[in-house]
């Protein structure tokens, strides 16, 4: 009972973060400047403005506005674009469909990366705490830490794109139409991004790791004359991981954020930059389903995080039971 | 105890913040040439040209004045806005902290309703809503910085008022401020000279990775074509030199060089001061 009824609280507490955030877009969607009426066809007759204004649900209040944009995103209609030749708009849920296997990869691939890199990374650091080479890869890794996204993207621009001239600096290829290239194109971005998420996660797994290492049944399983690689992996390692899981989770939405320049750097049209055309193109609809599909995408990986949680460490599983 | 030597990395970090902080209010009185001038004999230098150490990029301008004055735009926006981050979440996240209830659950709910739309994405919506309401003359309504410091002011609030808050909780469960609530101290009295003093410090390594956190967003923005006007923080002159990039990488590398730097500095001090404050927290 106790379990349920604390997920039941859970669920409810994250639909009604989901219900606020998606009020907050349309607010902040509503406040935007100027008339998006005249803006989206500027040189329309009074009939045509009054059909766009009835369109974009603009002639009812807020609260019916939200409702009916609600009703039609739960069913997966995200809405048109509007553009100001007379093409009738693109529908948001094709743009969607088009950028979004691209972020997806782009993140997909940043995280995997991320964490092989860095496991193995943290677990040495730990077993070698306060040696030169912890302290030596320790501060590099800080050092990297600090560099911008954009700026590890133009360096490697250059260097690979450029002076060495190993890979092409700009564009998106889709693995059905060349696997090899596929993986070529990702390279830069996937780096630009991930040398900072290395750093942060090496470094959680380092303290972690440190911490566990002084737990009575590390002593134990080396006082049996395990070796220290089977105590690392199999006994050290599971425990320690719990911080690095929250963190890899939180950062898959801040990634979205840092997606955008990096994408806008590489010249590949993915969902970031999908979401900053329609912010500087006051693609009213667009804008306010894009950043409530990218607030859902978070909620929930917090809310797996949260379960996961319980499934690596007992203890946690043991506590929301009782 | 380790508070007399510092390691060396604080020293170096110092100098340079301490070079961006003078910069910022003396820079336009330094003798150095104007970031404005165009040197039209020499237009995209490479560095250690003679006259302009950094050289210049395909406008003729001097890089290490444009440096120079790109500092006091970086520099303002990130430090302003997390300083009145800081005031409006701090006050926010005790004030939820202290008196919990449906206050605090209030509060917890608009940072948890911010936090969750990525920070870039939310900051470049802000943007929106305070510039020029008509796009093709964005001279009108307020000021770029202003709009830039607004929002992300707004952003920042909740990632500092959230560790105030987590603060603040650890601190009202204490000895001393039952014992204060206990002898009749009002509640504003409490606030004033036993959470805040203690909740101020553990703020600040944050603010310091959070100023950090504003130059890097505002050099995004920049490059998203929603920053300042071209050439005026170090993130402008980033996203204006990048079309140079494979014929004079230095005018694009040299301001992401001085982002990093900055944000290095900032955040050693931010991890400086939570490795201080852990430490006085152990021997309490």
């Amino acid at each position: 009972m106790g379990k349920l009824g604390g997920f039941a609280k859970q669920l409810a507490r994250v639909v009604l973060v989901l219900i606020l955030v998606t009020f907050g877009v349309t607010v902040i969607v509503r406040l935007l400047p100027g008339d998006p009426v005249t803006t989206l066809l500027p040189f329309g007759t009074p009939e045509q403005h009054a059909l766009l204004r009835k369109d974009l649900g603009l002639d009812v209040n807020i609260f019916q506005y939200y409702f009916s944009w609600l009703k039609d995103f739960v069913r997966g209609d995200f809405g048109q674009t509007y553009t100001t030749v007379a093409d009738g708009g693109v529908q948001v849920r094709d743009q969607i469909a088009l950028t979004l296997p691209r972020t997806l990869f782009l993140m997909g691939y940043t995280i995997i990366f991320s964490l092989l890199v860095s496991i193995p990374l943290g677990i040495l650091l730990a077993y070698k705490a306060d040696t030169r080479v912890d302290k030596t890869l320790s501060n590099v890794l800080f050092g990297f830490s600090s560099i911008p996204n954009f700026g590890i993207g133009l360096g490697l621009a250059y260097l690979l794109g450029v002076k060495f001239d190993l890979l092409n600096p700009v564009g998106y290829v889709p693995m059905t139409e060349n696997v090899a290239e596929h993986f070529k194109s990702m390279i830069m971005p996937v780096l630009a991004l991930s040398i900072g998420l290395i750093s942060t996660f090496t470094r959680l797994l380092r303290t972690d790791t440190i911490a566990t290492l002084k737990e009575d049944f590390v002593t134990m399983a080396s006082s049996k004359g395990l070796s220290n690689q089977w105590i690392l992996w199999r006994h050290v390692l599971r425990p320690s991981s719990l911080t690095l899981l929250t963190s890899a989770a939180l950062n898959m939405g801040a990634l979205i954020g840092g997606a955008v320049v990096v994408e806008s750097v590489f010249a590949f049209d993915g969902l970031g930059t999908l979401i900053a055309y329609s912010i500087n193109f006051r693609q009213y609809l667009a804008i306010q389903s894009l950043i409530a599909l990218v607030a859902v995408a978070y909620i929930l990986f917090n809310l797996i995080v949260d379960v996961l949680y319980g499934i690596v460490d007992p203890r946690v599983r043991s506590h929301r039971g009782g | 105890m380790g508070a007399d030597r510092k390691p060396i990395g604080f020293y170096i970090s110092s100098a340079w913040i301490g070079l961006c902080v003078f910069l910022t209010a003396f820079g336009d009185s330094l003798p150095i040439t104007d970031y404005r001038a165009n040197d039209f004999d020499a237009m995209g230098v490479g560095p250690f040209s003679p006259n302009h150490i950094l050289g210049t990029d395909f406008d003729g301008v001097d890089l290490l004045a444009a440096i120079a004055h790109g500092a006091r735009w970086s520099i303002l926006i990130s430090f302003i806005s997390v300083f009145v981050a800081s005031v409006i979440g701090g006050a926010l996240g005790i004030v939820a902290a202290y008196w919990r209830g449906w206050v605090d659950a209030v509060i917890t709910m608009y940072f948890n309703v911010t936090l969750s739309i990525p920070t870039l994405i939310l900051t470049v919506a802000m943007v929106a809503v305070f510039a020029s309401p008509d796009m093709s003359n964005p001279e009108a309504g307020m000021p770029r910085i202003l709009v830039l410091i607004i929002s992300l002011t707004f952003v920042i609030i909740p990632v500092l008022g959230r560790i105030a808050r987590s603060s603040a909780l650890s601190w009202t469960g204490r000895e001393f401020v039952m014992v204060a609530e206990s002898i009749g101290m009002k509640r504003r009295q409490i606030i004033w000279s036993h959470i805040v003093p203690n909740v101020v410090p553990s703020m600040m390594s944050v603010a310091f990775l959070a100023a950090g956190v504003v130059i890097v967003v505002e050099g995004g923005l920049a490059i998203l074509g929603v920053g300042t006007d071209p050439g005026q923080s170090w993130g402008s002159m980033l996203a204006k030199n990048r079309g140079d990039i494979s014929i004079a990488p230095h005018t694009t590398l040299i301001p992401a060089v001085a982002i990093a730097l900055t944000v290095m500095a900032l955040n050693y001090y931010g991890d400086y001061f939570r490795n201080r404050i852990d430490s006085r927290e152990s021997r309490i």
